[in-house]
C-alpha cells in the first residue's frame, strides 16, 4: 500500500546479553522503507536495547542488521547515520549549552556543507515549529520543547528511516497530538521511514499501521493495531498495565 | 547617528591590540616586568589553543606541557647540535607535538578513554615524558643545556632584551585566537562541542567522535610545540622540569575558569589571573611565602562557586549592558548576538 515496500531495515537473529541477561533475544523483523511501524512491550522488555544494538551504541552478541542492504552490524553510530538513519533517545541527551539552533546545524552538517547548511537549518527549524526558541539554550528548555528539538537535529541529518525512543513520554494531550502530526508529515511529504518505541498506546494506536511487541527480549507478535490489541500472548504480557488503561 | 554595535566591537579590539603593542615599550627599561607580561601571553596561548581541546570538544587534557616541553627540547636541541634556527625548529617543534599527540590520542580515542580517564592518562604523561628526558642523557639528562648565547640574532631568535619575545608571543597569541575564531564557527567546531557535551547523541548525528577529537588535539599540540620553540629560546636553556604537571593543569584551569569554549575567555583569565598571581607573588613573597598561593586558590574558588560559566560570561554580560546602553540598541542584550 505504500509507495516503496522495499524492505529498509532487516534484522536477523538478533541477541544481546549482558552478563546473564539476555536483553534482546533472537529478534527477526523487517520494516519497509515508506511505513510506521512500533515496538512495544513492558517496562524491561528489551527495546531501548534493541535500537542501542541497531544503532551502533552497542555490539550484538548475535544476529546481523541489514540498511538498505548492506550489513551494518557493529558498525559506528556516525556512519550509520551517513547511511541514512538516525534516532532519538529516551532520557534526552541534550546539547545543554548549544542555542536550539547550533543543536540543529550539528545534525545538518550530515549532508550539508558550510554554504547551504543554514538553509536546512531554517526548513527543519520552520518544519517543526522551532522559530520561537531557537536563540534559546536548550539546557533552559522543559521536556516538551527539548523532545522536539531531539527530533529536529535527528530530522536534519535527512534521515531514510528514523528510530524513536518515546518521543512522546510525559507530554500532554495536545503537545502529543502536535507531535504526532509532525511525525506523520514528515512520514508523508518527506518519505521518512519511522520506527516508534512507545509506552503512550495513543500515539502506538494512532499512528502505527504495523506494531511488533516485545517481551523479555523476545518477539512475542507482529500485526495491525487491532490483531495486536486482540493477540492474548499481548494481552498477557501487558495484563498489568491494560487493566489500568 | 547611533554607534552601531559592531562598530563598536571592531573599535574595543583595535584599542585592545593597540594597547598590547604599546606596553613592552612602556616598561622597556623593566626587564622583570618585561618577563611577566610574556609570561601572562604565555598562558593567554596555552589556554586558548586549550579552549580547542578541553573547552570545545570537552577532554579535560592535562598535558599543555608535555606538548610544550616536546616542542621546546625540538627546537633547542636542533639549534644546540647543529645550529638550525628556531624559526625552523618552531615548525618541526610543533609537528613533533603533533606526532606525540596523534600517538597518544589515538589509542586513547580508539578505546574510548573518556572524562577522568583522560585526564588523568594526560596528566601522566607530562610525568612520563619528565622521567623520560632525565633519563635521556643525548639530549636531556638532569642538567640545564644552554642555548648559544647573542646579544642580538634574529636567525637565533637570540635577543640582549624580551621585548622581542614579547612580540613574537604577541603574534603567536593572535594567531591561536584566529585558528579558535575560525573553528568555532565550522563544521568542527560544531562537532566538538555537541561530542564535548553527548558523545552518543553527536555520533548518532553523523559526527565521528574519535576522528574530531584526534583532529582537535593536533590542532592543540602544534600550537603549542610552536610556542615551545619560544618559551627555550627566551630563557635561554632546556631542562626536563619544563614537562610540569602543575603548569599543565593550571592551563586548563585558565581554560575552565575563563569560560569553556568562548573564544577570549582563556586569554582573559591568562591576562587577569597571571597577572594577579605574579603581582601577589611579587608583593607578598618578600614576608609570607607561598601566601599568594592561598589567596590565588581562593579567589579560583570563589569563580567556580558564583560564576561557573567563567569570567567571559560575566564580562560578556556587563558588555552588553554598556553596549546597549550607549547605542540605544537592546538587540545586543540577546543571548546570540554575533560577534561577541
Amino acid at each position: 500500500m505504500n509507495m516503496s515496500s522495499k524492505p529498509i531495515l532487516q534484522v536477523s537473529n538478533l541477541t544481546k546479553r549482558f552478563g546473564n541477561l539476555v536483553a534482546v533475544n533472537n529478534v527477526s523483523l523487517q520494516i519497509d522503507g515508506g511505513e510506521i511501524v512500533g515496538l512495544i512491550g513492558p517496562n524491561g522488555a528489551g527495546k531501548t536495547t534493541f535500537f542501542n544494538t541497531i544503532t551502533g551504541l552497542y555490539t550484538p552478541d548475535e544476529g546481523r542488521v541489514f540498511f538498505k542492504g548492506e550489513d551494518i552490524t557493529g558498525a559506528p553510530p556516525h556512519k550509520i547515520c551517513k547511511l541514512g538513519m538516525s534516532r532519538t533517545f529516551q532520557v534526552t541527551k541534550a546539547f545543554t549549552e548549544m542555542t536550539v539552533e547550533e543543536t540543529v546545524r550539528v545534525g545538518a552538517y550530515n549532508r550539508h556543507g558550510e554554504d547551504d547548511v543554514a538553509e536546512k537549518v531554517d526548513e527543519v527549524i520552520a518544519f517543526c515549529g522551532l522559530e520561537e526558541i531557537r536563540h534559546q539554550k536548550c539546557g533552559d528548555l522543559g521536556l516538551a520543547p527539548l523532545r522536539r528539538v531531539e527530533l529536529a537535529r535527528a530530522m536534519a541529518t535527512e534521515p531514510d528511516l528514523l528510530l524513536l525512543d518515546e518521543a512522546g513520554a510525559g507530554l500532554t494531550a495536545a503537545e502529543l497530538a502536535e507531535l504526532m502530526e509532525i511525525l506523520r508529515r514528515l512520514n508523508r511529504e518527506q518519505g521518512v521511514t519511522l520506527c516508534v518505541v512507545e509506552h503512550v498506546m495513543q500515539m502506538v494506536m494512532g499512528l502505527c499501521e504495523r506494531i511488533f511487541v516485545l517481551d523479555a527480549g523476545e518477539l512475542i507478535a507482529e500485526g495491525t493495531p487491532e490483531e495486536i490489541s486482540n493477540n492474548p500472548r499481548v494481552i498477557e504480557a501487558y495484563l498489568g498495565e491494560r487493566a489500568i488503561r | 547617528m547611533k554607534i552601531r554595535s559592531t562598530t563598536f566591537n571592531r573599535v574595543l579590539l583595535g584599542v585592545v591590540l593597540a594597547v598590547a603593542l604599546v606596553v613592552p615599550l612602556l616598561i622597556r627599561t623593566n626587564q622583570y616586568n618585561l618577563v611577566l607580561v610574556t609570561t601572562v601571553l604565555l598562558y593567554g596561548v596555552l589556554a586558548t589553543a586549550w579552549n580547542i581541546i578541553g573547552g570545545m570538544a570537552g577532554q579535560l587534557d592535562l598535558a599543555a606541557f608535555a606538548y610544550l616541553g616536546l616542542g621546546a627540547f625540538t627546537s633547542g636541541t636542533l639549534l644546540i647540535r647543529w645550529n638550525v634556527s628556531p624559526w625552523i625548529g618552531m615548525i618541526l617543534g610543533g609537528l613533533v607535538a603533533t606526532g606525540f599527540a596523534v600517538l597518544v590520542g589515538f589509542p586513547l580515542f580508539r578505546f574510548k578513554v573518556r572524562e577522568v580517564w583522560y585526564a588523568l592518562t594526560s596528566s601522566a604523561l607530562v610525568e612520563v615524558l619528565k622521567v623520560a628526558f632525565v633519563m635521556w642523557e643525548d639530549v636531556g639528562g638532569p642538567v640545564e643545556r644552554y642555548l648559544p648565547y647573542y646579544s642580538f640574532s634574529l636567525y637565533h631568535m637570540r635577543f640582549g632584551t624580551y621585548i622581542p619575545y614579547y612580540y613574537i608571543m604577541l603574534a603567536i597569541l593572535v594567531i591561536a585566537l584566529v585558528v579558535n575564531y575560525r573553528i568555532g564557527r565550522s563544521k568542527l567546531g560544531f562537532y566538538l562541542r555537541a561530542l564535548g557535551e553527548d558523545e552518543d547523541a553527536a555520533e548518532i548525528l553523523g559526527v565521528d567522535a574519535r576522528a574530531c577529537k584526534l583532529k582537535a588535539l593536533m590542532i592543540y599540540a602544534f600550537l603549542v610545540g610552536a610556542t615551545g620553540a619560544v618559551y627555550a629560546c627566551m630563557y635561554g636553556f632546556i631542562h626536563p622540569n619544563f614537562f610540569s604537571g602543575a603548569r599543565s593543569t593550571e592551563v586548563a584551569i585558565l581554560g575552565i575558569v575563563g569560560g569553556m569554549g568562548i573564544t577570549y575567555g582563556p586569554l582573559l583569565a591568562a591576562v587577569i589571573l597571571v597577572s594577579a598571581r605574579e603581582f601577589l607573588r611579587a608583593s607578598l613573597g618578600g614576608q609570607m611565602e607561598s601566601l599568594y598561593l592561598v589567596i590565588y586558590s581562593v579567589v579560583l574558588i570563589l569563580i567556580a562557586l558564583f560564576r561557573p560559566q567563567g569570567i567571559a560570561v560575566m564580562f560578556r554580560d556587563a558588555y552588553r549592558k554598556l553596549l546597549s546602553w550607549i547605542t540605544g540598541d537592546e538587540h545586543v542584550l540577546e543571548a546570540n548576538t554575533p560577534g561577541i
